[in-house]
């Protein structure tokens, strides 16, 4: 037993992600099916969501790349149906520049679906460069940082955004959080300015820096990340996906589950093996 | 209805998917074709942010108003010069070092205009808010969760006098103006023991945006994050199997060759 925990002390790293490798692809083929709570932040934003009365409009910073997909995507889709089924408004901008590739897909792809019409019930008004300076921008003057929407019409001519000419005039701002500029960023730079109603979708990296400024009432609501998602996919469809609709998050929830529990293995495998062996070489 | 997948869409999917594989290759050793994959993902994101800052910060900011004759436009202009003079330097040494000063002026602007930006936020939310915020009202607390309320997360009386003492243990650990005695190396103790306690909270949610970037690129790989239609389309499983064999098949040659003793060695 000794030599085999020795054994385990020198062995391979590529053996550890070939384990990891089985512990997320085979769960993912099988699929096993945990149960899991919604926690408090997200059923926040949730309920600040449901409070919006249809045909208010909300705006939505899509502030996420590819390498944050995963974690944001599944929130970023159930979030706009959500939106789109309550007949919410959606204004949609992004300060990162790797976004607009990402989210006009999706943006379009769920207006199909909920029979949305572009300028009238949704809009996308592109990347904003500028970082804090944007978002400050953001907070004074729309149009003046937004002078056209992303296919070039002149924001004036759109009918989604007439009389809407600061982010406070939205009743509440969404912003999906990759990082920097980010929420961080809207907190510091216009919540506390204008006194937003901000809530915020962010990466497991981020969610404990965000966390105190829900706790301060600076975020509505706060989903971090991918156990978020699938918490909120969760609270929008309670009986299931639509037809023709996957969750991501909900799928990926499970197997985040078996690979934490193959982590917390191996922690436990590591230090037994240390502390073991150890008092056997002194 | 699902809308047909054009042969583009299908061809950057099974890119996507073999681009996946070979930086994947990289567990097993720093190799050619994850470099190749590399480099490619760098001159990628290079052309993009270029692309970017051309379209949405030089010609929409500068150029565009230079030519509509905005004379205000001069200044940026000036500015985006004066900075330039830092790159003479790397071309005509001689002429770097007379006019390189030039660029502080522009860098000087920024640093301020940023940090003024940043100062009034910081201290505002990040500062004041928190501070607030970090001395609980227990009277309150009790009234609306009592000692501990398990459907809130641990919120109650019991969490706010932990927020208030760990707090200041942490800070008090860190209070150098004089010898810490018996009594405050306890503290300390105990502030060091809050620090552990966020680090590892960190250090998980970290281990969970790792793994669930895997699970994404899992999800990609095995065709589960397109609708069945779409997958049927892009054959994903097919592309992944063959993707699979060529990055193997070129791991294999790459360590054959490695083996085989150099000429003139």
């Amino acid at each position: 037993m000794l030599r085999l925990l020795q054994r385990f002390q020198a062995l391979d790293r590529r053996w550890v992600f070939l384990g990891m490798a089985i512990s997320i692809l085979v769960p993912l083929l099988y699929p096993v099916s945990f149960s899991f709570k919604v926690d408090e932040r997200v059923r926040s934003l949730y309920d600040a969501v449901e409070e919006l009365p249809a045909g208010s409009t909300v705006l939505v910073s899509a502030d996420f790349d590819p390498a944050s997909r995963p974690e944001l995507e599944p929130f970023f889709r159930a979030n706009l149906d959500h939106l789109f089924r309550k007949d919410v408004k959606v204004v949609v901008l992004s300060l990162w520049e790797y976004a607009p590739p990402l989210v006009v897909p999706i943006l379009d792809e769920i207006a199909t679906r909920d029979h949305k019409e572009y300028g009238k019930d949704y809009v996308f008004l592109g990347y904003k460069p500028g970082k804090e300076l944007a978002i400050k921008a953001i907070g004074e003057n729309i149009p003046k940082t937004f002078p056209t929407d992303s296919r070039g019409t002149p924001i004036g001519q759109i009918p989604i955004m007439q009389g809407f000419k600061q982010a406070r005039d939205f009743p509440l701002l969404i912003n999906v959080s990759a990082g920097f500029p980010g929420t961080r960023e809207y907190v510091l730079q216009i919540q506390g300015q204008y006194d937003l109603r901000i809530a915020s979708a962010c990466t497991a990296v981020s969610a404990p820096d965000y966390i105190p400024f829900y706790k301060a009432g600076q975020l509505v609501g706060l989903s971090g990340g991918m156990p978020g998602s699938a918490q909120y996919e969760k609270l929008v469809y309670p009986e299931g996906p639509p037809a023709g609709v996957r969750l991501l998050g909900m799928q990926a929830i499970n197997v985040l589950n078996l690979g934490h529990l193959y982590i917390i293995g191996l922690i436990v495998l590591g230090n037994l093996a240390f502390f073991l062996t150890r008092r056997v070489e002194t | 209805m699902e809308v047909a997948l054009t042969s583009v869409d299908i061809a950057g999917a099974w890119v996507s998917i073999f681009l996946t594989l070979c930086i994947l290759s990289f567990l097993y050793a720093d190799n050619p074709i994850y470099k190749l994959a590399e480099h490619l993902f760098i001159g990628v994101s290079i052309g993009i942010s270029l692309t970017e800052t051309w379209y949405g910060v030089f010609r929409p900011n500068l150029v565009d108003k230079l030519l509509a004759g905005n004379l205000l436009s001069i200044v940026p202009l000036a500015m985006c010069l004066m900075l330039g003079m830092k790159v003479v330097g790397i071309f005509a040494p001689a002429a770097g070092k007379k006019l390189g000063w030039l660029a502080r002026i522009p860098i000087a602007f920024v640093v301020a205009a940023y940090a003024g930006v940043k100062l009034t936020g910081e201290a505002n939310a990040n500062l004041m808010t928190q501070v607030a915020q970090s001395m609980p009202d227990l009277h309150t607390l009790w009234i609306e969760h009592g000692l501990w309320d398990w459907s809130a997360d641990g919120a109650g009386v019991i969490s706010g006098i932990f927020l208030v003492v760990g707090l200041s243990a942490c800070l008090l650990h860190f209070y150098f103006s004089s010898p810490h005695g018996p009594a405050m190396r306890v503290v300390s103790r105990f502030g060091v023991l809050v620090l552990m306690l966020s680090f590892g909270a960190s250090f998980g949610y970290t281990v969970m945006g790792r793994i669930s970037l895997a699970i994404g690129r899992a999800q990609e790989l095995l065709g589960l994050d397109r609708s069945a239609a779409q997958a049927a389309q892009v054959h994903p499983r097919i592309a992944s199997v063959l993707s699979l064999v060529v990055v193997v098949l070129i791991l294999v040659i790459w360590r054959l060759r490695e083996r085989r003793p150099q000429a003139g060695a």
